[in-house]
């Protein structure tokens, strides 16, 4: 493999591997293990490959590392460096978390992508059971001239993907564990961060103020974490904590998007009485102002709470309409500076026309708009399949030319005289009848049918599964000509012989089941 | 149609039951219209009062398409004029004014443009500013009659911007020759709107009370005071401001107040009838209730009448000043306050005339300043009037802050009947209809009137589109119920967090949720929030939750609807009495199901509640349970009635309460939902409920066609033109 040109971005010795020394490699790509004394690597794993990685615990005696891979097998690293094991596991294990996230956007893409295809073309799916599965071909191959193609020449469904909303519950995802000494430990995923940023993004731009020079990433969440901003239901105790000022800012928010008022004029709470009543009148009225004033902690904290879940869900919604509103941002920006403008109700009626008119429409009662069309109701399928065919307008003839052939073969048969010297022999004759009738050379037509419903459905469908992946290894062995290089001769002599060996004991199998079955 | 037309016929009154989003305005509308057509002489007008303003505009809405409908079919347009009537702010189109956002801000602004008296000012001084939508509209919008059409709130606001014309006030002043109009109960029912704009409304009308399950409410609502000291102290400022400004009127304009002691020594207090903007400050008692006399001599003199108004104060706030609680009567108050300060019940009657009369008089021109001192002035004319059917309450404190001293004096109205009355009395045909007004019979007792007709109607389905759920029981089988003993188990909490959190994963788009009371809710959110229930449901459904503040409240809404229409799913956490549940219909996507947690009893410990109950049971023979369960039941079927509008619509309704299977309970449900209870569904625990409701909305999604409705709940002409079709119909109609 081509690792000189590759650059190493951090070597670590003295690294075990099942119980050997060897040295351990983070590459721009891919991270590497040899064994001391040699120049070979014996384990190389691609980022993209890896799901994840694992450390062992603080307090254990082996410091090791273990990666994830997404095929489920797993490599241990155990660092045996006595006086800095620590440290190399610690710098492995921070360049990884940078390295990871990077790729697994790629592999995560390139795996829904083969997802996608697996589920968009059932062929395809079977061809991948038949093959992949059966493990007569290595699923990388399988891939390896699928996905090329797609994803150099049809680019188009990345960028028109859909964008993926925010779980409502990120943050419950976030599940504190406790680590035995009277601590907490929450485990934060990019996808979290992510969703915490576009959801907060006064949380964001405290990030980005504070991350790189006055906080380690670290820090920053632990206070994030700390903060009452995260625990709402605690009433705001301190001022120094640096996530005040977002509380304020999303109180500001939310205020603004109260004052804004709502768009459906059917769901406005405010100008839903006609006439309220003059303070003073009524029966139960609860002064607002000596309420305030002595209201408990306690119910304080749990009007903070219903506020907090208002302001998250609203901001959740946003979040996952934000992408989608841009385009029409501008367009709601000069509306919006309308509304500014005193008499706000000459471009509201619309609104309010459109949905009074839905509110009073009953859908049943609507004629249908679109012309009545009939569904089609078939009794016999095959009948409606074979049905006449329409005339084709070159074959009509006018009622004058019928006339004129009815009159021409009257006067044929009028001056119809046998000459009997000239009448197929007796033998032909018969063989032509007998290849007419049923049966007959003739008449293979109607009995090329009747194979297709012989064999039962199953067969059909196994022969077809076999013709498809015969045909697919085929494609690979001709795909490896000319063989130029050492590659594709070790394939083309190797597993491909081998696998095509297969393919035709399988079909063999299948044959002899088939004739079995027949007997 | 039936029914309505027999009560129409009678000239009675009547009580309908109809399930919403079945046609119930269509219905009531098509047939009065073309009552009003066959014999105009017979009923002259339709009144058609709604609740909200959203529903009033849906009503004139429903009327332009049966118009339409009319003109289509005889091909004539017919000379119909139906207008909607709502307050100021929602029909003034002066620029500075509707910029205000407060209906009070709007209506003393107008006050301060129109008042006669500023008019005449500016008669002598044109810089003075005055309405020119109002001047344009007095001097030539009388003379040329409204148009016939139809004609909602922004039609109004759109033709009196073409013409110039106040929108208010043509409306207003259009009423009184209009076929049909459409306004919120308050214009009939609160006695100090009514006798300004309905006064004048022919006799022989229809009234219509839509959505009028709650119309005792509103009734008594509009008759009751509240006074706390704040009251008094802002009351104490303005008899300072009035004193002061008679002194500085006396010293440059002394004919003024001589004037006006002479117009009352007449008794010509409704001189100037054709001044319509004064009258901002009408009595607060009935029409016929008002003394036809003149104003008595003691309070003739302003300053006198100032001086009354002192003692009368100071008096209030020496029996603010209780350390225990004090209950008493009318009269009792009367009897007391005469042997105290020495005033009479007489003068107390007009003090509200009294009051009028000065303001108009000093040319006060904000008279939303004043309110205090109104609603005391209103107060005394009340108290001295009636003595029946109301009670003082005056309470040192908040029962729930027994050490913070706040004391509040309630003049509370225990009788509805008071103020439907002369509804009642003047307008021949009264009907009252809602989607809920079981049991029927409730209602004529405490609004003690006779209908000739009471009926409950279900709805003819195609498809069982409803299903009432009772859920009794935890998975743990732990009953469920909100009463006051297990208010804070633990247990129940848990069940019933695990109960919404089964349902947010089950069933699509919106769920609503309505809990007893806004403090009970608070809690259980808190608890579910510790549990992290919350966090649990929020994997499946976004939460919004009301507030008390409405404006949060709106914003939430509007988040829950764009949040079930983008398909994410979402959860309102509600409150039964609450706005939302009065006024908000979650149609379709967005009400799948509705939870009901608890019996929404209304808080019992409230002494004016208990005042009521008694008066209830001492004059119409109606027992306190009965009251209370039915007050209940009726806010728990407006909460689960909004999500079923319509046909097509269909929804959960999940009772989380072991007390609904009660006999005595389930019975007070409306007809149409209670049809749908059998008895497999009265006490499940949360997983039957779900197996159920899982069955239920797999069934309901499937494709719902107009088709698979024709011949039963939906006819086409010819059907209906029929003869076998028509008997099924009548055979449907005997059996129910």
């Amino acid at each position: 493999m081509t690792s000189l040109s590759e650059e190493v971005l951090l070597v670590v010795k003295k690294v075990r591997q099942k119980k050997q020394d060897g040295t351990l490699y983070l590459m721009a790509e891919r991270i590497a293990w040899g064994p001391e004394g040699k120049d070979r690597f014996t384990v190389s794993h691609l980022y993209a490959d890896i799901r994840c990685q694992k450390i062992s615990p603080d307090g254990k005696a082996k410091v090791q590392l273990q990666l994830v891979l997404h095929t489920g097998e797993s490599t241990t690293f155990h660092f045996a460096n006595e006086s800095t094991a620590l440290k190399d596991r610690e710098a492995a294990k921070e360049l990884l978390q940078q390295l990871l996230p990077k790729f697994k956007k790629k592999a995560n893409k390139e795996l829904e992508e083969k997802n996608r295809m697996l589920q968009e073309d059932p062929v395809l799916f079977q061809l991948y059971k038949d093959l992949v599965v059966s493990q007569v071909i290595s699923a990388e191959e399988f891939w390896a001239n699928r996905l090329g193609g797609i994803n150099n020449t049809d680019p188009s469904p990345y960028n028109n993907k859909q964008e993926v909303g925010i779980s409502g519950a990120f943050l419950a995802d976030i599940r504190p564990q406790t680590d035995g000494c009277n601590g907490l430990r929450y485990n934060l995923t990019a996808d979290i961060i992510e969703s915490i940023f576009r959801t907060y993004p006064a949380v964001k731009q405290k990030y980005s103020e504070n991350v790189p020079h006055n906080l380690t990433e670290k820090e920053f969440w632990t206070r994030f974490f700390q903060s009452h901003y995260f625990h709402r239901d605690r009433i705001n105790t301190g001022t120094q904590d640096i996530f005040s000022e977002c509380a304020k800012q999303d109180e500001k928010g939310l205020k603004t998007l109260v004052t804004q008022g709502v768009k459906n004029p059917l769901v406005d709470l405010q100008s839903l009485e006609d006439k309220t009543l003059d303070e003073g009148y009524g029966i139960c009225t609860t002064q607002p102002s000596t309420s305030n004033a002595n209201k408990s902690v306690k119910d304080s904290s749990n009007s903070a709470i219903i506020k907090r879940f208002n302001h998250h869900s609203a901001m959740v919604l946003a979040a996952g309409s934000r992408r989608g509103e841009l385009a029409s941002d501008q367009a709601s920006e000069t509306s919006s500076t309308d509304g500014n403008s005193r008499d706000s109700d000459f471009f509201q009626p619309p609104v309010k026309k459109v949905k009074l008119q839905e509110a009073i429409e009953f859908e049943d009662l609507q004629r249908e708009n679109r012309p009545k069309t009939v569904p089609l109701n078939l009794k016999k399928s095959d009948r409606y399949a074979h049905g006449p065919v329409p005339l084709q307008s070159q074959q009509y003839t006018t009622s004058q030319d019928i006339i004129n052939s009815v009159n021409y073969i009257r006067h044929e048969m009028a001056s119809y005289k046998p000459s009997l010297t000239q009448v197929l022999s007796s033998t032909a004759a018969t063989s032509a009848i007998a290849a007419l009738s049923p049966g007959g050379v003739l008449m293979q037509g109607g009995a090329q049918q009747a194979i297709n419903q012989m064999v039962p459905t199953e067969v059909q469908g196994e022969l077809k599964h076999l013709y498809v992946a015969a045909g697919e290894l085929l494609r690979h062995f001709w795909s490896c000509f000319p063989v130029n290089t050492l590659f594709l001769e070790e394939k083309l002599t190797g597993h491909l012989e081998e696998m095509l060996q297969t393919a035709y004991s399988k079909f063999q199998v299948w044959q002899t089941r088939r004739m079995m079955r027949k007997t | 149609m039936l029914e309505l037309k027999r009560t129409l016929d009678a000239k009675g009154h009547g009580v309908l039951e109809m399930p919403s989003g079945t046609g119930k305005t269509i219905s009531l509308l098509s047939l009065i219209v073309a009552y009003q057509r066959a014999f105009p002489l017979e009923v002259t007008k339709l009144i058609y009062c709604s609740r909200t303003v959203p529903e009033i505009e849906k009503v004139v809405e429903e009327l332009r398409k049966l118009m339409e409908f009319y003109t289509k079919e005889t091909g004539e347009s017919n000379n119909f004029l139906a207008l909607a009537l709502s307050s100021r702010k929602n029909l003034c189109i002066h620029p500075e004014v509707s910029s205000l956002r407060f209906g009070k801000e709007v209506d003393g602004k107008c006050h301060s443009l129109t008042a006669s008296y500023v008019r005449a000012q500016h008669h002598s001084n044109p810089n003075l500013p005055v309405c020119r939508f109002y001047e344009e509209f007095d001097s030539v919008g009388r003379q040329v009659p409204l148009p016939a059409g139809i004609y909602n709130l922004d039609d109004l606001k759109a033709f009196g911007r073409r013409k110039g014309w106040c929108p208010y006030y043509l409306a207003r002043y259009s009423i009184l020759h209009a076929n049909i109009v459409v306004y919120s109960y308050h214009y009939l029912l609160d006695p100090k709107i009514a006798d300004l704009v309905s006064k004048e409304l022919a006799k022989k009308s229809v009234v219509v009370f839509d959505e009028a399950h709650n119309i005792d409410n509103v009734c008594i609502d509009s008759m009751s005071v509240n006074i706390t000291r704040r009251t008094l102290d802002r009351c104490q400022t303005n008899v300072d401001t009035l004193q002061n400004t008679i002194h500085k009127i006396k010293e440059t304009d002394a004919a003024k107040l001589r004037e006006e002691y002479r117009r009352l020594v007449e008794g010509l207090k409704e001189a100037n009838v054709a001044r319509e903007t004064d009258i901002y400050l009408a009595n607060p008692v009935l029409p016929d209730e008002i003394l036809q006399e003149a104003v008595p001599g003691s309070i003739r003199t302003a300053e006198h009448f100032v001086g009354f108004m002192r003692r009368f104060l100071e008096y209030l706030k020496s029996r603010l000043r209780v350390q225990h609680v004090v209950q008493e009567s009318a009269p009792q108050f009367l009897k007391d306050i005469f042997e105290k300060v020495c005033i009479d019940r007489k003068p107390l009657r007009f003090c509200a005339e009294r009051l009028q009369s000065l303001l108009r008089t000093l040319e006060i021109a904000d008279i939303a300043d004043f309110s205090a001192v109104t609603l005391i002035s209103n107060f005394a004319t009340l108290v001295s009037t009636y003595s029946q059917g109301f009670t003082i309450i005056i309470e040192p404190f908040e029962d729930r802050t027994p050490t913070i001293a706040n004391p509040v004096l309630h003049f509370s109205c225990m009788d509805p009947s008071i103020a439907i009355k002369p509804v009642f009395q003047r307008f021949q045909s009264v009907v009252i209809t809602s989607g809920t007004l079981s049991p029927l019979d409730i209602y004529p007792r405490i609004l003690d009137f006779r209908p000739v007709t009471m009926a409950s109607f279900t709805m003819t389905l195609a498809r069982t589109c409803l299903c009432p759920l009772i859920v009794g029981r935890g998975n743990d089988q732990v009953a469920l119920s909100s009463k006051f003993e297990t208010r804070e188990d633990f247990a129940v909490i848990r069940n019933y967090g695990n109960l919404l959190l089964e349902m947010s994963a089950i069933v699509p788009d919106g769920i609503v949720a309505f809990f007893t009371s806004y403090v009970y809710m608070e809690n259980i959110v808190a608890s579910w929030y510790e549990q992290g229930i919350l966090e649990n449901i929020q994997r499946n459904k976004l939460i919004f939750i009301e507030t008390q503040d409405a404006a949060e409240t709106s914003m939430a809404l509007e988040k829950y609807q764009e949040a079930c229409e983008n398909g994410r799913g979402a959860i309102l956490l509600s409150v039964a009495r609450g706005k939302v549940s009065e006024g908000i219909d979650f149609v379709h996507h967005y009400g799948r199901a509705v939870i009901m947690f608890g019996v929404p009893y209304v808080y019992t410990q409230s002494r004016i509640l208990k005042a009521r109950l008694e008066y209830l049971r001492d004059q119409f023979q109606i027992r306190e349970n009965d009251f209370l369960t039915f007050d209940a039941m009726r806010h728990a079927a407006q909460c689960v009635g909004r999500a079923i509008r319509g046909k097509t619509d269909y929804g959960l309704m999940i009772f989380a309460d072991k007390r609904y299977a009660r006999a005595d309970k389930r019975g007070k449900l409306p007809r149409w939902i209670q049809e749908h209870i059998n008895d497999g569904s009265l006490n499940l625990t949360v997983d039957e409920a779900v197996q159920l409701s899982k069955h239920f909305l797999r069934q309901m999604a499937q494709p719902f066609r107009q088709e698979d409705q024709l011949g039963l709940s939906l006819l086409t002409l010819e059907q209906l033109e029929s003869e076998d079709m028509l008997q099924k119909i009548t055979q449907i109609a005997h059996q129910t």
